[in-house]
């Protein structure tokens, strides 16, 4: 299938519906302002004292926090954090997990029983704690987060991968490369790989919104990407601290950080439908 | 059955070793390994030394693993560097209070989701369907922590009803000190697993609806309650125990969120402060734990499965 084409079939199918295309639009806001921030008149760092931990005004629109720095300017900024961390950790996810789910597919025996009881020793813990127990070796550090959280993501992309190459495997196309003389190189990464995209594509979505929360959880338990750095997670920490003095203070971070999780998640439950179902694309963007 | 159950344990053991094996290279992991995290940056070649041989440093590698995991058979997970205190004592201290913890979210879950499910799966596609799958969608996607914050916001500065900070007391002598700390953070998990827990049980309640079984009973002429009652819920009830206790395993994870939120002295609490103060024996220890709870709870699953389902072969 023409890539290009299956991009803006996906695409419109997307924005056919109420859900995703509301998500859609909403990401794609977050991620332009987080990106052009810089050309914003917003300063996440500036302090004001005078107007530490004060309410909106017309100065700090959602308030300012407990060193006067203006709260939205900082919710702006630490969508730059928590986009940055969610691709990275994805990235790195999948780029260990996909092959690791190739091999363990294609070969079977004991590739395939080491590469998965690997992936089981990486799921025999709850992923917040797998990812804290790999930033107490590591040190704390915006690195750290980022391969800590991208790490948990690796069985899930493993498994996928691998449950896909199980049902390709067999495949008339798969083994008629292989008559052919193709290698396993060959055939797992130029055959098997590109008819798994549109799975591999969905799991990047949703992985993309638990690295968001399991990022913004690390740094809500002190362990995430380090301060001054905004990050969503770190505000609520510190917000927490001023309940009774500034109410307000986590209010925004939690929507931005809220409504981010809740995009991707349906993003890539709408993403899993479509995909699922052929016919759906086509009679979204009308007949092929 | 025993069969089984011993071929469960059998299947987990390769899994147990590796994750052992992971959790034992920690300590070696760090910058400066075991020697540095006891003795700093600043001890002397002497000190070292000393200390290398009293801890069987100098031993082949493998011997000092198996050494370690001997000892974690007997119960002895080391000192705490900071307190000087066993670690499983101080994590036996804490246990109490999470196990509390996670007690009382599975009720809340249980109560908020099961008749979530239930009413959607009644006439799936219709308006209260949608709004009910809304609610689940929001209940997984609002982070536990903010969910947390928002409600310390409500009952205790706003309403001043409940305490923002909860403190421990055992439920059988203190009920209303333990109640009053539990309600926030036990609702906060909740909310969350009582989405999950809707989420599967509407699908396999639909799933289950439009099996012939359900075609044959209605054409007796059964009320559609006594369809869901006596023969929908129960079939879907099995992988829907499955997924309960694989969320009840889960809490722990979520419990360290939760209870830093509302500084509930847990075993999380425990693991974060571990952390902090780069107490790695105790970081190890709680990690131990953690895992051999975590194994045990889907060991368990599996086997309540496995007992309630006879489909399931034991062989």
């Amino acid at each position: 299938m023409n890539s290009l084409r299956f991009m803006v079939r996906t695409l419109r199918g997307l924005m056919s519906r109420p859900g995703p295309a509301l998500s859609l639009m909403y990401l794609a806001l977050v991620a332009l302002t987080a990106a052009f921030a810089d050309f914003l008149p917003i300063d996440p760092f500036k302090q004001d004292f005078v107007m530490m931990l004060e309410g909106p005004s017309a100065s700090h629109w959602f308030g300012a926090d407990e060193l006067g720095r203006d709260i939205l300017a900082r919710v702006i900024y630490g969508a730059r954090t928590s986009l940055v961390t969610a691709a990275g950790a994805v990235a790195i996810a999948a780029v260990i997990g996909v092959p690791m789910g190739l091999v363990a597919g294609f070969f079977g025996g004991w590739r395939d029983a080491v590469l998965m009881r690997i992936v089981d020793v990486m799921m025999a813990l709850p992923a917040i704690l797998f990812a804290m127990a790999l930033i107490a070796v590591f040190g704390r550090s915006q690195g750290a987060a980022l391969l800590a959280v991208g790490l948990t993501g690796v069985p899930g992309f493993a498994r996928i991968v691998r449950a896909q190459v199980l049902t390709l495997r067999r495949r008339d196309f798969v083994v008629a490369v292989e008559s052919f003389g193709g290698t396993s190189g060959y055939n797992m990464f130029r055959t098997i790989l590109p008819n798994s995209w549109s799975q591999i594509l969905v799991q990047v979505v949703v992985l993309s919104s638990v690295a968001i929360l399991l990022e913004a959880a690390l740094a809500f338990l002190g362990v995430g990407v380090p301060p001054p750095t905004p990050s969503w997670g770190e505000m609520l920490r510190t917000g927490k601290s001023y309940l009774y003095e500034a109410p307000y203070y986590a209010v925004l971070p939690g929507i931005a950080l809220t409504l981010t999780i809740l995009a991707f998640d349906t993003i890539g439950r709408g993403l899993a439908r479509i995909l699922e179902n052929p016919r759906d694309v086509a009679a979204a963007g009308g007949p092929v | 059955m025993i069969g089984y159950i011993l071929r469960r344990i059998l299947q987990l053991l390769p899994v147990l070793f590796l994750a052992s094996i992971g959790i034992w290279a920690m300590l070696y992991a760090v910058p400066g390994g075991p020697i540095g995290i006891i003795l700093g940056e600043n001890a002397s070649p002497e000190q070292i030394a000393a200390l290398r041989a009293e801890l069987g440093l100098d031993r082949p590698v493998v011997i000092q693993y198996f050494d370690w995991l001997a000892s974690v058979f007997r119960g002895d997970l080391g000192l705490s560097i900071h307190s000087r205190e066993p670690v499983l004592a101080l994590i036996l201290h804490r246990l109490p209070a999470t196990l509390q913890l996670a007690f009382a979210a599975t009720i809340v879950a249980m109560l908020l989701g099961v008749p979530v499910a239930i009413i959607s799966a009644m006439k799936p596609g219709s308006w209260l369907d949608r709004v009910l799958s809304g609610w689940s969608a929001l209940a997984l996607g609002v982070p536990t922590f903010w969910l947390g914050i928002l409600l310390i916001l409500l009952f205790a500065v706003n309403l001043r009803l409940l305490p923002s900070a909860s403190v421990y007391a055992p439920l059988w002598s203190d009920p209303i000190t333990a109640l009053k700390s539990l309600i926030l953070p036990a609702l906060t998990l909740g909310v969350y697993v009582s989405g999950v827990l809707a989420r599967f049980l509407r699908a396999s309640l639909v799933s289950e609806m439009n099996m012939d079984y359900v075609r044959t009973a209605r054409s007796k002429g059964l009320p559609e309650r006594q369809i869901m009652r006596a023969h929908i819920i129960r079939n879907a009830l099995l992988p829907f125990i499955t997924i309960v206790g694989l969320q009840m395993a889960t809490f722990i994870g979520g419990a360290v969120v939760t209870e830093a939120v509302f500084t509930y002295p847990g075993l999380g609490r425990l693991l974060i402060q571990a952390i902090n103060t780069r107490d790695y024996p105790l970081i190890q220890g709680c990690i131990v734990v953690i895992l051999v709870i975590y194994v045990l709870i889907n060991l368990t699953v599996d086997v309540i499965y496995a007992y309630v389902d006879p489909r399931i072969e034991y062989r």
